[in-house]
């Protein structure tokens, strides 16, 4: 395959800030099956918007990940869609910890360079405890092993129609 | 925010552009500024906790998740303590690695803090998404800048964030010659563009103001090298000492509002660290092209003025990309890629010039290499009182402005100093209050 591939997962997180590890989490458990596919391009971030931009580039479909703090239950799976994004943050879902500005910004200023992919999903996943520390708490393992199930039944799905295609 | 005849107070609950979060509270009674209040939340400092018990082969990748922006920083600075504690001394040509692989940190950090925080400022836009609409060519020009950046990370640090490829004594590979090779010429591009930011930077309106008289610039200094890593610490104020001397000169205080520590100097009062005072203390340093256009755009060794801060990034900018361009372009596949690095009891400290100014660590070890003791001193919080002292003297030279106006250029004054409330502790909000 040449060019870049049209499928990327991003995981956002810190691994020493226990559920804000989240999103890496959930990209570990996708590796074993998608490390080796030339079509996904699996990448571990930290949220800053401008590497999230250009992580992105040249992908149709971008499925990322992150930790969320919003009043829901410890472990409960969010799922937005790109131009979702402000509506969800208005409504209490905070994407990420302390990260230079907001996944909505990011996907803002994507949208004024022209740089927004076909699709964006933003899955986030309520996390409990953002100290210090290393381990997720019991609600959010469970979500994550969800989420990773989910997610890699999707790629798959995404993979079968671009085979399709081809 | 409030506002009558006798008592003006604001407060700014949410600083936004800035890495982390945190809040500031100005009170102004009778046309007198009471108070200046940089406030930082979250707990500080529980990395050096966190890193007590663990090996001493550690650090580097701990540290390296205290700051999403400078990770580079923090592997720097703990290799280069627990080597000196360890008695391990590194080859020339990966010294160099390391060099090249800090310059692609300053280029990301500065690019993005250039672009996206600190230019929508002195354009008049609320955001950088806001820029972005009008000044598209040039927001563009940063994001490629800014990715050159992530790929010197990336070739030498094994990935663009929390590089993976660096270790106590060097590196775990060392980097293809072909990747070095394609970055040479990318980083010919990128020392073009940052001098076209450079000179895009110099025509912004600046501000007229200067630091208080008494405030000390404080920075690495190298014998031959503009400090990216140092070999003494030099201030404005004649200090001249070595890595070990740190802590018999520099001292850190609890205050009530932040938990942050406020770095403050042994002799008395609050100093500057960061890309205006390295530029002072080290201008003769700078590589050809970088000093030639700072000479051109009326830069100085005895500017004073915190506004042009954003002025000596892009000069910094330029410097790195001639460096990293130079080492790259030179660059052999070294005879090892590291030096062992055993361990011992011992303590050791080391300090690097991070974007935002200088990161000290120092660490103590037992005979197995178990951490005993850890200590890192990062740059916002020894800029915090520097910060809040230079507050204080700009509004006192602006009281004139209305509330909205002197909330603005707070907040613009806070981003001088690029703070980096993630590595000091987290978060930032700000709060004005009059009255």
């Amino acid at each position: 395959m040449t060019g870049p591939p049209p499928i990327t997962v991003i995981g956002i997180g810190n691994p020493y800030r226990h559920d804000d590890a989240a999103g890496l989490v959930v990209l570990a458990g996708l590796r074993e099956r998608f490390a080796a596919e030339e079509r996904v391009r699996l990448v571990e971030l930290d949220g800053e918007p401008v590497r999230l931009i250009q992580a992105w580039q040249g992908s149709d479909t971008v499925l990322l990940v992150d930790a969320v703090r919003s009043l829901q239950p410890a472990g409960t799976i969010h799922r937005v869609a790109a131009d979702g994004l402000t509506t969800a943050t208005a409504h209490g879902v905070a994407l990420g910890g302390g990260h230079l500005f907001g996944l909505g910004e990011a996907v803002d200023l994507a949208r004024a360079l022209g740089r927004l992919p076909r699709t964006l999903d933003v899955i986030g996943i309520e996390g409990a405890d953002f100290e210090l520390g290393e381990g997720l708490s019991g609600p959010v393992a469970h979500a994550c092993t969800l989420a990773a199930q989910q997610l890699a039944e999707r790629i798959e799905h995404l993979l079968g129609e671009l085979s399709g295609d081809t | 925010m409030t506002h009558d005849h006798r008592t003006r107070s604001f407060k700014v609950e949410a600083l936004t552009r800035v890495e982390g979060e945190g809040g500031l509270i100005v009170e102004i009674h009778d046309g007198e500024v009471h108070d200046v209040r940089l406030r930082i939340f979250e707990p500080p400092r529980f990395f050096e906790g966190f890193l007590r018990g663990r090996a001493y082969t550690e650090p580097p990748d701990i540290t390296a998740r205290i700051c999403g922006i400078c990770p580079v920083a923090y592997q720097m600075s703990a290799c280069q303590a627990i080597e000196a504690a360890c008695g391990a001394t590194l080859d020339a040509p990966l010294r160099d690695l390391r060099h090249l692989l800090y310059c692609g940190e300053w280029i990301e950090s500065h690019v993005l803090h250039i672009h996206l925080l600190h230019a929508p400022d002195f354009l008049g836009y609320p955001s950088g998404i806001a820029m972005a609409a009008g000044h598209l060519a040039e927001v563009e020009r940063g994001l490629r800048l800014k990715q050159i950046g992530n790929q010197i990370v990336e070739v030498v640090g094994g990935r663009a964030v929390h590089p993976v490829n660096v270790k106590l004594g060097g590196f775990y590979k060392a980097p293809a010659i072909d990747r070095m090779q394609a970055l040479a010429r990318d980083l010919q591009w990128a020392t073009d563009a940052a001098e076209e930011v450079a000179r895009w930077v110099a025509a912004f309106p600046m501000p007229d103001h200067a630091l208080p008289d008494d405030t000390v610039l404080v920075s690495l200094r190298h014998p031959t090298e503009y400090p990216i890593l140092g070999e003494r610490l030099v201030s404005t104020s004649g200090l001249d000492i070595g890595v070990d001397e740190y802590l018999d000169h520099f001292k850190e205080e609890q205050v009530q509002h932040s938990t942050a520590l406020h770095g403050r100097l042994l002799a008395g009062g609050d100093y500057l660290v960061g890309p205006l005072a390295r530029f002072v203390l080290n201008a003769h340093h700078l590589a050809p092209r970088a000093a030639a256009l700072a000479a051109e755009l009326g830069l100085t060794p005895a500017e004073r003025n915190p506004f042009r801060s954003i002025l000596v990034r892009a000069i910094e900018t330029v410097h790195a990309c001639e460096v990293a361009s130079a080492i790259a372009s030179s660059y052999t596949v070294p005879v090892r890629a590291s030096v062992e690095v055993l361990p011992r009891a011992g303590a050791g400290c080391g300090w690097s010039e991070a974007p935002r100014g200088l990161l000290w660590h120092r660490y103590e070890l037992s005979a197995d290499g178990t951490i005993v003791d850890a200590r890192i001193v990062p740059p916002t919080s020894q800029n915090q009182p520097t910060i809040e002292h230079d507050l204080r003297h700009l509004i006192e030279h602006s009281l004139e402005l209305d509330d909205q106006a002197l909330e603005a250029l707070c907040e613009q004054a806070v981003r001088n100093y690029d703070p980096c409330i993630s590595c000091s502790t987290h978060f930032l909000d700000m709060r004005v209050v009059r009255t």
